[in-house]
Order: structure tokens, then sequence, then C-alpha cells
């Protein structure tokens, strides 16, 4: 008897076990549930304002790609991308949108007249790997992508939107850290072939102690650890950068950025002005901020937030003038430069600013039937009210109970603001309905 | 201000004394009684936290210390995406690849395929049989890593070596050493662009001290 006890409750037990699953997202990925949605829309709101007012038009393009088109321009890792198994073609959910925006422009778009200027507000997926985490990551950003744009004017333009679209998030300080690939590239040449990878994947990665021990002369070793800690405050950079031995081409590369630094902060100056908070901005240049590939083909940069708001890196860009080429059915060239934002560390860092929604936007009416004839003349008041120009949140009232005290309670919990009782209209016609009584609930 | 990340351990003393040495005091970590997990220095510029040896890598690279010190095998193992600033010289070790004395291993070639590698350190080890070409099993262990050849659950161990004297009086030989090791000076990538606190200058003060006294 005891013996049959325990077995049946022991398939209790795996029944309640079976019954309590819990299903949760995978490892990565997260819901936004309406607070978030709303922290969310606030900074796309202001973001894409900001897009619309420099010229900008909206790109949606596909989130699945053939793995091809994502790898072709050299800057995604496959092994970053979560793949999708289907016959015959490799495909990936896109990790980032640059290569999407390339592809559809020389294919669909070429022949469009030149500057584009395009922007996309979009999720991308990411493979993580790592010590105890094998799981994808979805993540949001949002960028522009400028493409036949050429000099100094479309890397100034590039970096006063994205400054135009912190300013306008409310962001109070933050650093943009400039380099230039193409200037560091061509610093790099001097560097035996054979030393030249490994000396520029270690000025990427700021590894001195590799640089420090690697086999070389003296001579090229005092030139890597200066290119390591080549940064600083604009005009000091340039002045080392004038010190070293520099060919015409290293020269003109020079001017311009010193060029674009004070473009830049001349019209940082204008900008700030607009603002309430006026925000500051500190440009830093960075010759070592370079990438270990061959992606980027001039400016290249990372906005970074303040110490207050925990250092985030909130967006990063570049110039890439070959990449187009690599889509192109010719081969053909066009230069292209373009900056994201990282929605979910700009969120983290206007939380901490307090600058975000603390709360999801409230009801503005509350419509109540009287008595259950009055029903359908509810909806009918509550669907006038909704014609408003100015947009209210209207909702009508569904429960069961419609004792006033049960109903005044429902809408201070929910913080609606007023009530409309609504009474049931002669013979039903609309017309003819009488006016609803108005109570204040909430007077905000 | 700055945060370091100082390793509990055997590296601890010696970075203690390094940093004493340029103004920054924290030897209330080397005191018995201490049961402090950060501790800030007199004058209020620097703050430490008392961390596992492997966790520093994980402070510095979220940036909750903007340095670090920690040994070159953790970094190895781990790869964190940190700046490797100044090889301090102190901490000296090898991770070295060792069989029973007993056994007729001479080299790691010798060992079979698919044999049982114990190690703390399995990204190394596996690193380096991929780098022979020699696929072997690892055993992922948290300590006292001798036992393994000794209770024949593996052939051989990768660890860390650095007198010698455990591997001897567990009855076990080196065959192999994978890379030296000692402590070096880590950054946090990004505070190290900005020079978040006059970093920048602490870096140079500890790298001279450094050279200065090899």
């Amino acid at each position: 008897m005891f013996l049959t006890l325990t077995l049946s409750l022991h398939r209790l037990n795996v029944q309640l076990h079976e019954s309590s699953m819990v299903y949760q997202p995978p490892i990565g990925t997260k819901d936004l549930l309406p607070l978030e949605v709303a922290q969310k829309g606030w900074m796309e709101d202001r973001v894409q304002m900001v897009f619309h007012r420099w010229g900008y038009q909206r790109i949606i393009t596909s989130t699945l790609e053939r793995l091809d088109t994502l790898r072709a321009g050299g800057a995604v890792r496959p092994e970053s991308v979560l793949q999708i198994q289907t016959e015959g073609e490799a495909l990936g959910l896109r990790p980032e949108l640059t290569a999407s925006i390339a592809r559809t422009a020389v294919t669909r778009m070429a022949g469009a007249p030149l500057p584009q200027r395009l922007y996309y507000i979009a999720n991308v997926f990411r493979r993580l790997r790592g010590e105890g985490i094998n799981g994808s990551q979805e993540l949001f950003q949002a960028g522009v992508e400028l493409l036949g744009g050429n000099g100094l004017s479309a890397d100034s333009e590039i970096l006063l939107v994205l400054l135009d679209c912190l300013s306008t998030l409310g962001l109070r300080h933050w650093c943009i850290v400039l380099g230039e690939a193409e200037l560091t590239r061509s610093l790099l040449m001097p560097f035996p072939d054979n030393l030249r990878n490994g000396v520029r994947r270690a000025i990427a990665h700021l590894d001195r102690v590799c640089l420090e021990t690697m086999p070389m002369a003296e001579e090229l070793r005092k030139r890597a650890l200066i290119l390591l800690d080549l940064r600083g405050e604009p005009t000091k950079v340039i002045q080392t950068l004038n010190g070293l031995d520099l060919n015409p081409n290293q020269r003109r590369l020079v001017n311009r950025l010193k060029a674009l630094a004070e473009l830049f902060t001349e019209n940082t100056t204008l900008l700030q002005y607009e603002t309430v908070s006026s925000p500051t901005t500190t440009l830093i240049l960075d010759l070592s901020l370079i990438q270990t590939f061959d992606y980027y083909t001039g400016i290249v940069f990372e906005v970074i937030s303040d110490i207050e708001t925990g250092q985030r890196i909130l967006g990063q860009g570049g110039r890439y003038d070959q990449l187009l080429g690599h889509y192109h059915p010719q081969g053909k060239d066009c230069s292209g430069i373009g900056f994201c934002l990282n929605v979910e560390e700009l969120q983290q860092a206007l939380l901490k600013l307090n600058q975000l929604p603390q709360e999801i936007p409230p009801i503005d009416w509350l419509v109540v039937p009287t008595t259950n004839q009055s029903r359908s003349a509810a909806f009918a008041y509550a669907q006038d009210l909704r014609k408003n120009p100015h947009p209210l949140r209207v909702e009508v009232y569904l429960e069961e109970d419609l004792e006033p005290a049960s109903v005044r309670d429902y809408a201070h919990r929910r913080n609606i603001k007023r009530i409309a009782w609504v009474e049931d209209g002669p013979s039903g016609t609309l017309e003819n309905r009488s006016q609803p009584f108005v109570e204040i609930i909430n007077d905000r | 201000m700055v945060t370091i990340a100082l390793p509990k351990g055997g590296l601890l003393k010696d970075s203690i004394y390094l940093l004493k040495c340029l103004g920054l005091d924290f030897s209330e970590f080397l005191e018995n009684s201490n049961r402090q997990l950060q501790i800030w220095d007199a004058q209020r510029q620097a703050k430490a936290l008392l961390v596992r040896n492997q966790d520093v890598p994980v402070y510095v690279e979220y940036g909750q210390a903007q340095l670090g010190i920690v040994g070159y095998d953790v970094l190895r193992e781990k790869q964190p995406l940190v700046a490797h600033l100044v090889d301090l010289g102190y901490g000296q070790c090898r991770m070295s690849v060792a069989v029973q004395a007993t056994s007729p291993y001479h080299s790691p070639r010798d060992l079979s395929a698919h044999c049982r590698v114990a190690s703390k350190f399995v990204n190394c080890a596996r690193e380096y049989f991929h780098t022979i070409d020699l696929p072997v099993d690892i055993i992922p262990l948290y300590g006292s890593v001798e036992l393994g050849p000794i209770t024949g659950m593996s052939e051989a161990i990768v660890d860390l070596v650095a007198t010698g004297q455990t591997l001897k009086d567990n009855g076990l030989v080196e065959i192999e050493v994978l890379f030296h090791s000692t402590a070096r000076l880590i950054g946090h990538p990004v505070s190290y662009r900005l020079n978040q606190g006059g970093l920048r200058d602490l870096v140079d003060l500890i790298r001279q001290k450094t050279t200065d006294s090899p």
C-alpha cells in the first residue's frame, strides 16, 4: 500500500512538474513590455525627426540575407551570424544594416541620383559565443548612410547629424573619438609585410606589451609605440602628426582631419545654442582607432557617453568608399559614410539621466455605459472622442459591474483622467443622444 | 579617480608594493584580519578592488575598474577585450604540459590521439594541442590538477608551474612549456582612450617604475 502511494505521489510530481513548465525566451533575447516600448518609441521618434530634418529617407531591408551578402564587405565575421538552414541557400539574420543597404543601393536603387541619404531603424541579430554563453542576441539600431557623398562636407554632415541626434535625445555630455583609417594604414606602411598585420592588430587592441616584445628594429618599434598612443586633443595630435615625416598624401589627410576637427568644433557651438541643456562634446582624435580588417577607408568614430552614464559606446561609424564596389555587378565603387546608434545603450544612458518616460501614456477617457442598454451609445461616444484633432486615448469600460463606486475605483487604479457616463440614447439613434455626464478623476 | 582591480593570491603582495611605491597605499588588503573588498588610498585618488585572479579582467573589461593587475596566463586563457599596458615582470611562471615521471612520454607528441588531458586552463590546453594537431579530450578541473595522472583519470595535465616543486612532490615531470607568464597591467580600452582620471600618467608612472627596478 505504502509503495503504491509513493509511486502515485511520484507520478503526481512529474505531472505537476510538466504542467508548471516555464516558457522562457531564448538566451540573449528579451521581450519589450509597454513601458520599454514607450521608452524605445520616445528615442526613435526623436532620432527619426532629426533624420527627416536632414533630408534622410527611411529604407527597410530584409531581416534575412544571403550569407554571401553579409560577408562580402569583409566586416562581418561569419561566426557571429545567426544562420538559417534552408535548402540550397545559406541565409543569415542581419548582424548590421550597412551590407544590406549597400546591396540595395547598387541593385534596385542603381541609377538613383547621388548623393542618396538613407536611414534605418531596425533590429539586428548576433550569435553569442563565449564562456558559458551560447545563444543569440537581438539588438536595435538606428542609423544613416550617406551614399555618393564625398569629401570634407559629407564627413562633416555625418558627424553633425550624429551630434544633432544626441543633443535632441537630451544627452548632456559625450565624447567623440575620431580616427582616420586611411591615414593610420598609410602610417603603417613602413613596417615590413610580415610584421604589419601584427602591429596593426596590437594597435587596434591597445596591446602595448605585444609591441614592446615583437621582434623588430628599434626605429620601427618607436614608430609603433607613437601610433599606439597617438590620441588626445585635436590640435596636439595634429602637431605630433606634422612632426612625423609625412608624404604628400599623408599631409593631405592630416590637413583634412584638421579641417574636419575645426568645422566640427565651430558647428558644435551652433547646435548647442539651440538646446536648453547645453551639452558638452569632447572631440578626441585617436589614430589607434582602427579595425583589424580593411572596411573603413576614411574617418572612423565612436561616440561614448560620460562616466555618469557608464561610458557606453552609444554609436559608431565611418567612411567606406570601397564597400559598394563589392556589391556592384561591375564592381563600380561609390563612396559611402554612415553611423549607427545602439538603441539599448542609449536607453541605459538616458535612464540614468531620467530622460525617458517613466510610465506608459495615461488613458484620457474612460467611457462608461450607465446601463446595459447604453453599451452601444458608449462605443459611439468613445468614437466621437477619438475624432478629436488632438489625439486622445479613449477606453470603453467593459466590466459587468456598473456600480459607480467600482467604476471610479477602476479609473483611479488605472490613472485615467476622465470618466464619461453615457446614458441610453432614445431609440438608439446616434444623433439624438443625450450628452454624457463628465467626471474628472485625475486632473493633470 | 581611478579604480584598480587587484588579484587575490600570489600576485597581491608585489602588486601592493608596486602601487605603494607610487604613493597609492592599499596594504590593508594584506592584513590577516582584512575582510574589506574595496579600499580607498589615503588621499582618495584611487580605489582598489580585491577580486579573484580570473575576475580581474572581467571588472576591467566591463569598465568597473579602469586598471587591473593579472597574470598573463589568465589573459591567454580568457582572451578578454582589455588593453595590455605593461609587463610588470613579477609573478614569473610557465604554462606547461606534465606527465607522470614513470610514464613513457617525453614529449606531448608521444601522447596518443584522444588521450585525456586535465587542466584548469582548458582554452590554453585546447589551443596548444590544436597547434600540434593532436586531438585530445580536455577534462576541466578547478584545482589539484596533479591528481589527474596520479589517479589515472588523465595521461597528462596542462598547468602553471612556478618552481616545479608541486610537480616533483607528486611524481610528475614537465615535458613541454607552452608559454611564460608574468603579471600584467591591463586597462579598460574606452577609459584608456579617453584618458579618464589622468589614467595615462598613472600607467606611465607604473611603466617607469617597472623599467627602473628590473
